[in-house]
């Protein structure tokens, strides 16, 4: 799976199950910042998430991996 | 001093947990320090991380009564009658001044596990929603006085004694059966397990504080007038002194850090109650053992009682039973109640002798009772609760009677402000727009909807609704029209004079099955972090808090449609009682692909219109929404000069036991209600003008409601107009019912200014639809009714 579809399938699953409107959500866009706002329990689904999706386990991870799609993608990418 | 008739006590006591099947063995495992958890076997564990739970063994909970009932049912059952017979209690017969108020957080959990793993019976659907608890136990003991459930998830139980304690005190109930229940699933399972907030180990409160161990049980109290109690030479174990509810305004499933919530919900108690901090001799803690709870409880209690009360006992009895939920609250009242009265503390178990070294660092002057009892001689007590969606209550229990806070003059209250959210659109403009032009809903399912539009015009960001269900959506959506339509202003200064309290039907059971189906397919370690605050029914109530900053009393109410009458009522009693200065009441339900479909398997959506009061069809429309009032004391409304749409002029309630799922044989208490309310209005039955009502096309239901104002109004019912706003909008259930109200306050206003939608209706039911002109209207009647036989009236006056 290249990086693209790695960011495409971040992004559908953070609009489809975690409410963010895609039009707002870009993939450099901060996602702990005040426009999407996640939090705690969001980062549980984003981590369960990678792990069934990926196999890349992201639980005790940095919150800088967090920051955007691209952060997450770059882990991902380099943990897969 | 409390006054002799404002005092209510204690009379019976039940409970049902892990440690025993009921008091006395629970008291007794207790001062055994023997808890309840222990590896479960009923639930898939598999690849989840933590399996311990504190289950109910007791083959004495299926009898020819409880056959077809949830086992949240029959564990609330179980406990209430023990407490009936404690009391000394025989059934009640009907007797409208007797009550049944239950709180529980997951409801027929258990049912619904079973429609989606074992089969789509309809039998499973009647069980699911909370409603059907309160309901079945006034059945069981044939309460005919108010009847509903407090969904307050983990606070539940302890504000169902606290409002039966308002109740009583506001001469409306004699005796209440109060307390709370849960039943222990897979839902709460693995919705815990997916918040990380389950321990691994039993759970350890105010010590390893690692996450929380869940249970399961109920607990009844018997609430009851000191006067009445005396009168029939009752044994009488303790006072029921004040209460304290408050939201946090903070988060939909962690407390406020600071405490300050908790605190606000203590001092209200303290001070309702008339007793001091350093009158309270023990303190049964909320203590779940999660991190977030027990720092935030530890701050609470050292910052209220440090300095100020040297000798103070704090214990969780959670680590004995487990986290009961909704029933939490109520069995730790009655560990609470068992304190004062045997004088010994119950311990907090689980520490080891380091950990003890430990506590003491963390504890400084307060006594958390470490593994063992305390003997300690004990004359005022209280009981935490606080709860998912920022919710939290505490109730204070004494051998002395107090000074109990009572509001001698009560206020009259107004309609200052209405919030809609409709399947024909949104607003009070748009509701009017819709009326005027008598517009109707053309599906036999309809739904409303909110979009970016309506956020944006009361001000809500994606960051804060993406979270929400949409129950809760629609719910924010009307609560903040309502506010913005009132031009109140939430600020820091009035935050905790204003609450809110919201009705509903069926409430968060669409986001529970969607859990659910989830789970089914994919194993209880896949249950979704961000779906599961969403199953709690009162949620809703709690974004509202948290998105417009009200943080006084929050209450969520469900007992059938009229849920969202009820909550008017509930909410005008609170600002009556002097205890808030301002309520915002609600009712809401949501239609979705799954409750639809739970209604179309019980048979009662309709597949082509349906006529009201055509007396033809056994289904209706099934529709969903959010109506929102902003209720005011007169002195608040004259202090901003709010315009002021109608005065809430009389309340009734009535229940008739029947099967919950049905209406027929029960029109009797809709009789009462009714008439209750135009008394409790202070008006005659010929100054009705008119009648909003409930009719659906539903035969049973439009056949009770035309009988009991024949029964109730007599010839006279035949000039009375009965006007429907259910032609235009459909079964609403809770939205329906709170729609009534706001319908009559714009017809009274002048907003509305010709009805269509009204009939007249003779006493073999005929009826011909009879346009009415609205400007000569006083007084008009709003009713609503509950499957399972509750039913609400409220009059509302032009002034």
């Amino acid at each position: 799976m290249n990086e693209l579809e790695i960011k495409q399938g971040l992004k559908d699953f953070l609009c489809s199950n975690l409410g963010i409107e895609a039009d707002a959500l870009e993939y450099d866009t901060p996602l702990f910042s005040e426009g999407i706002g996640l939090d705690s329990i969001d980062s549980l689904e984003i981590i369960a998430y990678v792990d069934s999706t990926y196999g890349v386990s992201m639980t005790g991870v940095g919150k800088e991996h967090f920051y955007n799609i691209e952060s997450l993608t770059a882990y991902i990418v380099a943990h897969a | 001093m409390t006054n002799d008739n404002k005092r209510c006590v204690i009379t019976g006591l039940g409970m049902i947990c892990a440690i025993g099947n009921n008091v006395d063995e629970c008291w007794d495992s207790a001062l055994r320090s023997v808890s309840g958890i222990a590896h479960t076997k009923t639930v898939d564990t598999v690849n989840c991380y933590a399996d311990y739970a504190a289950e109910v063994h007791c083959d004495e909970l299926d009898g020819p009564d409880t056959n077809n009932m949830d086992r949240v049912s029959k564990l609330c059952i179980k406990a209430a009658s023990e407490a009936m017979s404690d009391a000394g209690l025989p059934k009640f017969n009907g007797d409208p001044r007797c009550s049944v108020i239950i709180g529980s957080c997951v409801g027929g959990v258990v049912s619904i596990e079973k429609y989606y793993t074992e089969a789509k019976k309809p039998e499973y659907i009647k069980q699911m929603p909370i409603s059907a608890i309160a309901s079945q136990v006034a059945g069981a003991v044939n309460a005919g006085g108010v009847v509903t459930n407090v969904a307050n998830a983990c606070a539940a139980g302890t504000i169902s004694i606290a409002y039966a304690s308002d109740l009583i005190r506001d001469g409306k109930a004699d005796i209440v059966v109060a307390g709370g229940a849960d039943a222990f699933a897979s839902v709460p399972y693995a919705g815990f397990i997916s918040l990380h907030a389950l321990s691994s180990d039993p759970c350890s409160p105010f010590n390893h504080s690692s996450g929380l161990t869940l249970g399961e049980g109920a607990g009844i109290v018997i609430v009851e007038s000191y006067e009445h109690a005396k009168a029939r030479g009752a044994k009488m174990y303790c006072e029921v002194l004040g209460s304290g509810i408050s939201s946090d305004a903070h988060h939909i499933t962690a407390p406020r850090p600071d405490g300050a919530g908790q605190m606000s919900a203590i001092c209200r108690a303290l001070s309702n109650s008339g007793v001091t901090e350093s009158d309270i001799g023990y303190v049964n803690a909320h203590g779940t053992g999660t991190a977030k709870n027990d720092e935030a409880e530890f701050l609470s209690l050292h910052t209220i009682f440090d300095g100020k009360n040297k000798d103070l006992s704090v214990s969780s009895t959670k680590a004995l039973t487990g986290h009961c939920l909704g029933a939490a609250g109520a069995i730790e009242a009655v560990f609470a109640i068992k304190a004062l009265t045997q004088n010994v503390v119950p311990p907090t178990v689980g520490y080891s002798p380091e950990d003890i070294k430990a506590l003491a660092d963390k504890a400084g002057d307060i006594d958390f009772c470490p593994n063992k009892p305390r003997s300690k001689q004990l004359n005022t007590v209280m009981n935490n609760s606080f709860a998912f969606g920022g919710n939290n209550a505490s109730i204070i229990f004494g051998k002395n009677k107090g000074d109990v806070r009572v509001q001698d003059k009560k206020s009259n209250v107004y309609i200052t402000g209405i919030g809609a959210v409709t399947p024909l659109g949104n607003g009070v403009e748009r509701y009017i727009e819709v009326c005027t032009n008598d517009e109707k809903i053309t599906e036999q399912s309809a739904r409303s909807s909110v979009a970016s539009d309506d956020y944006d015009s009361v001000g809500l960001k994606m960051a804060f609704y993406r979270k929400l269900d949409r129950f809760s959506q629609l719910q924010a959506v009307s609560g903040m029209q309502a506010l913005a339509n009132a031009k109140y202003e939430i600020t820091p200064g009035n935050a905790s004079d204003i609450g809110i309290i919201v009705g509903t039907s069926e409430g968060a059971l669409g986001p529970g099955c969607d859990f659910e189906i989830q789970i089914a397919e994919r194993g209880n370690a896949a249950g979704s972090a961000f779906k599961f605050p969403n199953t709690v029914y009162n949620a809703a109530g709690g974004y509202l808090s948290i998105c417009s900053g009200i943080r006084g009393y929050n209450v969520t109410v469900t007992n059938g449609a009229q849920s969202g009458l009820f909550s008017i009522a509930y909410a005008t009693d609170v600002i009556r009682s002097g205890e808030e200065k301002a309520m915002l009441a609600s009712g809401t339900d949501e239609n979705s692909d799954i409750m639809d479909e739970l209604y179309r398997g019980l048979g009662l959506v309709s597949d082509k219109a349906v006529a009201l009061y055509g007396f033809d069809s056994q289904a209706f429309a099934l529709s969903d929404g959010s109506v929102s009032l902003m209720l005011e004391s007169e002195e608040s409304a004259e202090l901003r000069q709010a315009d002021k749409f109608c005065r809430i002029a009389g309340l009734g309630s009535g229940h008739a036991g029947v099967s919950f799922g049905t209406l027929a044989g029960s029109g009797k208490a809709l009789d009462a209600a009714v008439i209750a309310a135009i008394k409790d209005a202070g008006l005659s039955l010929d100054d009705i003008d008119a009648v909003i009502g409930f009719a659906n096309g539903h035969e049973t239901i439009d056949r009770i409601e035309v009988d009991s104002y024949y029964r109730v109004f007599g010839s006279a019912m035949n000039n009375i107009p009965i006007i429907s706003v259910k032609e235009r909008m459909g079964e609403g259930r809770a939205s329906a019912a709170a729609l009534g109200v706001a319908h009559g306050a714009l017809l009274l206003h002048g907003d509305i200014k010709k009805e269509n939608s009204a009939f007249a209706i003779d006493k073999v039911g005929k009826a011909k639809r009879k346009p009415l002109k609205c400007d000569g209207l006083k007084n008009i009647l709003v009713t609503s009714f509950g499957a399972g036989g509750s039913y609400c009236a409220i009059v509302i006056s032009k002034d």
